[in-house]
């Protein structure tokens, strides 16, 4: 008992700096990567990647790395991985039996600090695993990523993460708000890094928009790497998060952008200047044309957004009659050419007089 | 005698009295029992169905079982008023010296307003609000109708260092809410909030004419207690929501009080055409501007020099924050984030169904955030325990297995996931990031 009581109060009271989570995404969509093939291969990707997560590991012994991979038609965990589902039995043994030999091959460097050693391995094991069952008939499905899934997945996994760190008080406060962390800068400090490589993602807005509120709320700031493509959403949710995005030109040099942009937690950000956006884009599409929209109409009953007021004035998502207000009305009538109007009519009307009689 | 018993028997069963006692008391029939005269024994509930178990578990099963509650809501997507126009109106009167609530009643209502007003702007980010305070029988006003959350709360702030005193008057509150409301759009909602810590309310004329003035401008009502039910509050709330005497509560406690302020956040919902008329609203999409390396300028709202902003898209004034509505041209100006913000009110997350034993065999650890799940063997070797829990576990919303299921993708996931998922996120992690089964699943159903 008295072990266990010394051991509580070691991870209770903090030493040295505050301990930082750092959740990468990686978009492993192979229809992006395919483009890439020439300037920046997959394989050269991630063993850059693996450098940054060493590094994040070596700046502090208690900081923690996990990483998701967003595929084509499903989110993945790379590490940690997965505890294995007694439903696929058989699945899970090889699985191990696979590790175990990767394992003894090599964890035994001992060259190499082990905590490093055992993310590699689990990562590219489970990369390994994740390109082997994705049939054809997957890659052929879709040429998007499951970008939503992986942030939820993300987000619950760092507050789960960071009511286990606190431990106390989580019990009187599951969901920190705005106003309660406002206050403390102490308690694990999280960070979401997503390597994306997707353009489009449209049709996951409602759910990506929800996990950057739920990331705002957190405080957890989401950056982007871009390594192609563009994407509006996640630059609307770095700049809402407070977060880095970088889009790069030359890809060569990721390692570099990886370490000087996105290696400092968020404590360390606030005495550094960091890479901010220039413009960010926060403009609409509407929902009938799909295109952008400096001033649109909006419904408001459904919050939908069109570029001109629809047709008989009937939202076309919810189907209410929408009352459209002053729109439309012409301006108002001078009065003096009115006048002049009814004198023209005066005269009109006393040449008209005798056309019935012409009739 | 037969009282007490009455009582412990409500609490052997795991309901939390708050929740029921909440919605008041004229619903219920047989004994006639008030809000403020329930107390919640929470020693007994868990000394009678532990038993000899541990305490520790049974008071984890009871507060999954408070969180549950909280989580188990209607998640039918109805139509609601998600622009509002509310006004916020504080009791400032001698009765809000009292001390039941610490510090004061006073000082707790201007911190949970605080908390509330950032709470409403985070969740209805296009609306309005208004405070007035009731003090020495006049209605005061402390902030007028605004979309700037740190506006009203800086003004909240200076209301801590005057004292309450005098008596409260609703019928001058309501009038000057209504002035407030008066000029506000058709479309949007018209609500009146108010916290009353009084028994009383001394009025200059008749309060039921107000009533009726109330309900003629589409005006809704909600109250928060802080002592007992007033009949005239009950009233009140029952004829301007269309018979729905929902929007009366008392609180009990200040954890309870927290609750009911807060559970108004939710944008009510729209029960009538004519609560809200729906029409098409012209609103601008800027761009931001960051002025590095630019020219600083002045804003047109608060003519300060400031580097970024945002260029009105309609008459290209620089505005520096957002929402708000242009001061040169009276275009309404938003990110489309502010839209997406309020889409989780239109397209619910379903409530997560409590995993059977079993059931549960099928996962070892949370969808979510792989946490591992207790195993069925373990759980065995601590039956005592169980069987302490079955009361609580029976009514189907504290699961058994520590397992909570998504109905449409039918994933397991943990407790803390299931409130984070429903609170903060709305987004389910299994129905999100797996889209290859959905086919064959499909398939099999028809089969």
């Amino acid at each position: 008992m008295d072990g266990v009581d010394g051991t509580d109060r070691q991870e209770g009271k903090q030493d040295g700096p505050t301990p930082s989570l750092l959740f990468i995404i990686l978009d492993t969509n192979p229809h992006a990567w395919a483009l890439l093939q020439n300037t920046l291969p997959f394989s050269k990707a991630i063993a850059n990647i693996l450098v940054f997560i060493n590094a994040h590991l070596a700046v502090n012994n208690a900081n923690q790395v996990a990483v998701i991979a967003s595929h084509s038609q499903r989110s993945v965990w790379l590490y940690p991985r997965p505890p294995s589902d007694p439903q696929h039995g058989d699945d899970s043994d090889t699985g191990m039996d696979d590790e175990n030999k990767t394992d003894t091959s090599n964890l035994s460097d001992a060259s190499k600090y082990r905590p490093f050693a055992l993310i590699e391995n689990s990562l590219l094991h489970s990369l390994r695993k994740l390109i082997k069952t994705t049939t054809e008939a997957d890659i052929k499905a879709t040429t998007s990523t499951q970008m939503a899934g992986a942030l939820t997945m993300a987000l619950s996994y760092i507050n789960k993460a960071t009511i286990a760190f606190l431990d106390t008080g989580a019990a009187a406060k599951p969901t920190p708000t705005a106003l309660d962390s406002s206050d403390k800068a102490v308690g694990l400090q999280s960070r979401i890094l997503v390597v994306s490589v997707s353009g489009d993602l449209a049709y996951q807005y409602i759910p990506i928009m929800n996990s950057t509120f739920a990331a705002q709320r957190l405080r957890v700031p989401m950056d982007i790497l871009k390594l192609a493509g563009d994407t509006v959403f996640l630059q609307q949710a770095a700049f809402t998060t407070r977060a880095v995005y970088l889009q790069l030109k030359n890809l060569q040099g990721v390692l570099q952008y990886l370490m000087m942009a996105f290696l400092p937690d968020q404590l360390a950000r606030k005495h550094l200047v960091v890479p901010t956006q220039e413009v960010v884009d926060f403009r609409a599409a509407c929902f009938c044309h799909r295109s952008v929209v400096d001033v649109g109409f909006v419904c408001s009953i459904c919050l939908s957004i069109f570029c001109t007021p629809p047709e008989g004035a009937i939202c076309l998502t919810c189907e209410t009659q929408l009352a459209l207000g002053d729109y439309g009305n012409k301006p108002a009538v001078i009065p003096k050419k009115k006048k002049k109007k009814k004198r023209a009519l005066d005269g009109g009307s006393s040449r008209a007089t005798p056309a019935p009689e012409a009739a | 005698m037969s009282d007490s018993d009455g009582e412990y028997q409500a609490s052997d069963d795991g309901a939390n009295p708050n929740e029921e006692l909440a919605t008041g008391t004229t619903t219920k029939t047989g004994k006639q029992r008030a809000a403020w005269e329930g107390v919640q024994r929470s020693w007994a509930a868990v000394l009678d169905s532990a038993g000899d178990g541990s305490i520790d578990s049974m008071v984890q099963t009871l507060r999954e079982s408070k969180q549950r509650k909280r989580l188990m809501k209607d998640t039918t997507p109805l139509q609601r008023g998600i622009i509002r126009h509310l006004v916020l109106i504080l009791d400032m009167s001698f009765a809000m010296v009292e001390k039941d609530m610490r510090p004061t009643r006073q000082l707790l209502t201007i911190r949970y307003a605080s908390e509330f007003i950032t709470e409403y702007f985070e969740q209805n980010p296009i609306s309005q609000l208004a405070i007035i305070g009731l003090r020495d029988g006049v209605a005061e006003m402390i902030s007028v109708m605004g979309g700037n959350s740190t506006d009203h709360i800086e003004k909240l702030k200076l209301q801590r260092g005057k004292e309450a005193a005098g008596a409260p008057s609703l019928q001058n509150g309501l009038e000057m809410s209504r002035a407030q409301l008066f000029h506000t759009p058709a479309h949007g909602t018209r609500e009146v909030l108010i916290i009353y810590g009084a028994l009383l309310t001394s009025d200059p004329g008749d309060m039921h004419k107000t009533i009726e003035m109330l309900k003629k401008d589409k005006i809704r009502v909600s109250i928060v207690g802080l002592a007992a039910q007033v009949a005239i509050c009950a009233e009140l709330c029952k004829k301007t929501n269309h018979g729905d005497d929902k929007n009366y509560s008392v609180a009990t406690d200040d954890h309870h009080f927290r609750e009911l302020f807060m559970k108004l956040t939710t944008p009510p919902i729209t029960r009538t055409k004519e609560q809200s008329q729906a029409s098409l609203l012209s609103m601008g999409f800027p761009s931001r501007i960051s002025g590095a390396g630019q020219t600083m300028s002045f804003c047109v709202c608060h003519n300060k020099l400031c580097s970024g902003g945002y260029l009105c898209s309609r008459c290209q004034s620089k505005v520096c924050s957002l929402p708000s509505e242009c001061p040169v041209c009276g275009l309404t100006l938003i990110l489309s984030t502010h839209l997406a913000r309020s889409y989780h009110h239109l397209f619910p997350l379903q409530n997560w169904a409590a995993v059977s034993w079993k059931d549960a065999v099928r996962s070892v650890a949370c969808y979510a955030c792989q946490s591992p799940f207790l195993k069925l063997s373990k759980a065995k070797e601590k039956e005592t325990e169980i069987e302490g829990m079955v009361k609580i576990v029976e009514s189907k919303i504290v699961s058994e297995s520590g397992r909570y299921a998504c109905p449409v993708c039918r994933k397991h996931f943990c407790i803390d996931c299931d409130v984070f998922a429903h609170e903060v996120l709305h987004n389910c992690a299994g129905c999100q990031s797996d889209t290859r089964g959905l086919a064959d699943e499909s398939v099999e159903f028809a089969a």
